[in-house]
């Protein structure tokens, strides 16, 4: 997952750099008002990988 | 009591295909209060759909049916809620549970089979099907409106009517090597035969304008089971037994289901058998059946294909019967009394689950019908298993079976059995001259029966299903069904199939191409009374490195497919579980779609393989080790294993990478340990079919989309997202993070062929290839996976619920 906001930050996908410092494996220090759009882009990506299964169609 | 919660949240109104759903009330399984929301997904027939449109809906679409549906007092002791869109909920609690199952079986089409409610759909075709198993619109009607729980709305009761009425009226019969049009219902036939189409197909020999009238008695006929096997109950003495049991069971159950449900298995065996039958008939002119039988449909009268074997006389009898040693299971059985229902052989298709006997249902059939029979299967590995099948179960012997193959072609004149190959029927280019002869007397005889096995059939709806994304590929198998179709005569065609996809009412050609479905097995109640494994499914969960999910970021698509596959954490739990289950004593299998890393695990972890060019005898030679070499207990293989390997021992399979979304895969790797093992009563379980998925990528999606069929039928998936013990595991490979490195490396400089799952030589147009699994790639499951995954999200944001598109937007 950090790696995943990484690569939001490396290519720009939000507009501009939003992470402050990479504290260690796990955490990454970022900056407070992009939290909000951060936190859909990773509930898109979620959606993308997830497939409801009560679809019984195509 | 009402419906469960969790059927709620999937309807709304018109598409509900490609709604997404709410994961947080899925496993809401509380019941509500009497029927306050009756959420169904609404798939029926667009005359049922509209039934809906006035009920009104809740936020999240589910609707109020309150006022088409009065609750019985009595709603309880009953078992079923009848939506008024075509969908069935039943209660498998319920005391009356078998009764209601078996007759939601003939007139419905199985949507989702849980536990505890089981779903079912009222389609033309189920209940084209219902009528043809001898089912009548009064019974249909009326049973239903005893089994529900409340009134059964007008709509679904006129949608039967409607459904049932023209159908079944008509049939076209074989007697005496001559096609007539049959029917009891003098008023139906002179209408056919006011129809100028009609009158043009008639053969004219007969006494011109004059319909030939005949009174059978039919009590003479046999029924099936009390005829053919000796050893097996009858068909009439299983009625009476449930019949003893039933009152003893169900006291409280209230006493016009139990009666009416007896009175209607009796009609459906003796139908004919009690009272006098008077039909009237014309004779056809056999170079037009396939006219007439367009016609027919069009006029709304189909003709049900029946083949009278007894009284025919021209063809021989072969002299083949069931040995005394084969008996058939209970459910084998039932299938087969759908087929022989009435003393002649209906045309229709038997969905049973992989491993639970389709040959000795397929034997048994030939075995009845004692005519020539032709056996189509789809490698040349299952005609020697059918071959091994006739010989085991029946009294064939060698001179009686006749295999039709590239490799073994045995003198076809005076054999009562031909085996052979859908590929062989249907070559087009030159054969040799031997191959040739064959050909030419196959396509001279008449056959009593003709038995397709399996997966063209299967295939034949996959090709539905798939081709809206890739039209040419597709069309290919359903041609050449119909080119078998042509190519050979047979009285009555019995199709033998694991898995009916059901990609709504596509099913139609199939329907009539050989005809309905007669019976449809439940997977979980064979699994409990142990004629199929008892399988554990996992998903396992393994969590990218950083690196490579740091390429997978940035990567085109093809090589995400590499990236997941190839994730180190993967390559430890797959490692970790073939070692456990190695201490346990099992026999793995290791399935991967992609040939780089087939190759790259298996050298690794010093296992044999088996891939597309891998040699027969090579292929020989492994498959003997794994079946009787304790030293060889893990073996990995390509897709070429999906379905032509037999491989009764092994138990445990672990899946590392596969074929995108696709249902049938993953239903037919299942159908690999599915065979009943020893003491299957023993232990929980006894099989186990991990998936291991690397998280966080598209696979997750993939395998989410293949669960799906699996789920429906009532298989429960269990998610891993630790294996314990993983990290005391000592000599684990690609643990360190320059190994893991260097895979890293080896991953990106492959190619962008070894990214590509594997393709099997001669797929495509060439319609001969003669090859373990083709089929498969012949319908074109090789390239489904790019052009499905283009499609699906212009497609399922179109038509989302508008819940969801809140979220999306």
């Amino acid at each position: 997952m950090k790696q995943f906001l990484l690569h939001l930050d490396e290519t720009f996908a939000l507009g501009r750099k939003f992470i402050i410092q990479d504290l260690d494996e796990r955490h990454l220090f970022i900056s407070a008002d992009i939290l909000d759009i951060l936190q859909s882009k990773v509930d898109d990506l979620m959606d993308q990988i997830s497939f409801p299964l009560a679809e019984k169609g195509i | 009591m009402g419906p469960p919660k969790r059927f709620k949240k999937d309807n709304d109104r018109g598409k509900w295909k490609k709604r997404k759903e709410d994961p947080e009330e899925y496993n809401d399984d509380d019941t509500l209060d009497d029927n306050e929301t009756e959420g169904i997904p609404d798939a029926a027939k667009n005359d049922v759909e509209k039934q809906d449109d006035t009920a009104l809906e809740d936020e999240f679409g589910a609707k109020d049916y309150r006022t088409q549906m009065v609750l019985k007092p009595d709603c309880s002791l009953r078992p079923l809620w009848v939506a008024p869109n075509g969908h069935i909920f039943l209660e498998s609690f319920s005391p009356v549970y078998k009764h209601a199952h078996d007759f939601l079986i003939a007139i419905s089409e199985p949507v989702c089979r849980p536990e505890h409610i089981h779903e079912y759909k009222l389609t033309a075709y189920s209940l084209y099907a219902a009528v043809s198993v001898g089912l009548q619109t009064h019974d249909i009607i009326e049973y239903l409106k005893r089994l529900s729980k409340t009134t059964v709305p007008d709509g679904i009761i006129e949608f039967i009517k409607l459904c049932t009425l023209s159908y079944g009226k008509v049939k076209l019969v074989l007697k005496h090597n001559k096609y007539f049009v049959e029917s009891p219902y003098p008023e139906v036939l002179q209408k056919l035969l006011k129809d100028p189409v009609i009158q043009e197909c008639r053969l004219k020999n007969t006494v011109e304008d004059e319909i030939i009238t005949n009174i059978q008695n039919k009590t003479k006929a046999p029924q099936f089971g009390a005829k053919a096997v000796t050893n097996v109950p009858t068909g009439v003495t299983k009625v009476t037994e449930t019949n003893d049991q039933v009152p003893a069971e169900a006291a409280a159950v209230p006493e016009d289901i139990t009666t009416f449900y007896d009175k209607m298995d009796k009609e459906d065996e003796d139908e004919e058998e009690e009272h006098e039958l008077k039909t009237v008939s014309f004779e056809v002119n056999q170079e037009k059946i396939e006219i007439i039988q367009k016609r027919c449909i069009e006029l709304e009268y189909p003709l049900l294909a029946e083949y009278d074997f007894r009284n025919d006389t021209v063809n021989p009898d072969i002299n083949i019967d069931l040995k005394p040693s084969a008996v058939l299971r209970p459910y084998q059985e039932k299938s087969l009394r759908k087929m022989f229902g009435n003393g002649r052989a209906r045309s229709g298709v038997i969905v049973l689950p992989c491993g639970a006997g389709k040959s000795l249902v397929g034997v048994t059939a030939c075995c009845t019908v004692r005519k020539r029979a032709l056996v189509l299967c789809n490698s040349g590995v299952s005609v020697e298993q059918w071959k091994q099948q006739f010989k085991m179960w029946s009294t064939a012997d060698d001179s009686m079976i006749c295999r039709f193959t590239s490799e073994a072609k045995d003198k076809p004149m005076g054999c009562g059995i031909l085996i052979t190959t859908y590929s062989m029927i249907t070559h087009t280019q030159k054969r040799s001259w031997e191959a040739e002869q064959t050909m030419r007397w196959l396509q001279e005889q008449e056959w009593g029966i003709m038995v397709l096995d399996g997966n063209i059939l299967f295939q034949f709806f996959f090709h539905n299903l798939t081709c809206i994304m890739c039209l040419e590929v597709h069309t290919i198998p359903a041609k050449m069904f119909r080119r078998v179709l042509t190519i050979v005569q047979s009285h009555c065609k019995l199709g033998l199939t694991a898995t009916l996809l059901r990609e709504d009412d596509k099913i139609a050609d199939l329907n009539f191409l050989i005809g309905p479905k007669l019976y449809e097995a439940n997977w979980l109640e064979l699994q409990k009374r142990g004629f199929i494994a008892r399988v554990q499914c996992a998903e396992v969960w393994c969590p990218m490195t950083p690196e490579f999910y740091r390429e997978y970021l940035g990567c085109k698509m093809s090589k995400k497919l590499l990236l997941y596959v190839m994730n180190p954490n993967k390559f430890r739990c797959c490692q970790y579980l073939i070692r456990y289950h190695e201490r346990r004593g099992d026999k793995t299998i290791v399935f991967s779609d992609n040939v780089f890393a087939l190759k790259h695990y298996a050298i690794k972890m010093n296992k044999p393989y088996i891939y597309g060019p891998t040699s027969q005898s090579e292929r020989i030679q492994i498959l003997q080790n794994f079946k009787f070499n304790t030293k060889v207990n893990t073996i990995f293989v390509s897709k070429v294993a999906d379905t032509s390997f037999d491989l009764p021992e092994a138990n445990v399979l672990i899946q590392i990478s596969s074929h995108g979304g696709s249902r049938r895969q993953e239903a037919q790797r299942l159908g690999r340990i599915l065979r009943a093992k020893k003491g299957a009563i023993a232990e929980e379980y006894n099989a186990f079919f991990y998936t291991l998925v690397s998280q966080d990528t598209m696979e997750m999606n993939y395998s989410r989309k293949r669960q799906r069929f699996l789920v429906n039928q009532g298989y429960a998936y269990k998610v891993i997202t630790k294996l314990a013990g993983m990290e005391e595991e000592p000599d684990l490979m690609y643990t360190s993070r320059e190994e893991q490195g260097h895979l890293l490396q080896q991953v990106l400089s492959a190619s962008d062929m070894d990214a590509d799952e594997e393709r099997i030589p001669g797929e495509g147009l060439r319609p001969i290839v003669r090859k373990a699994g083709n089929m498969t790639s012949m319908s074109g499951a090789d390239d489904a996976v790019y052009y499905e995954y283009k499609k699906a999200p212009s497609s399922s944001t179109a038509n989302k619920h508008p819940l969801f598109k809140k979220f999306r937007a």
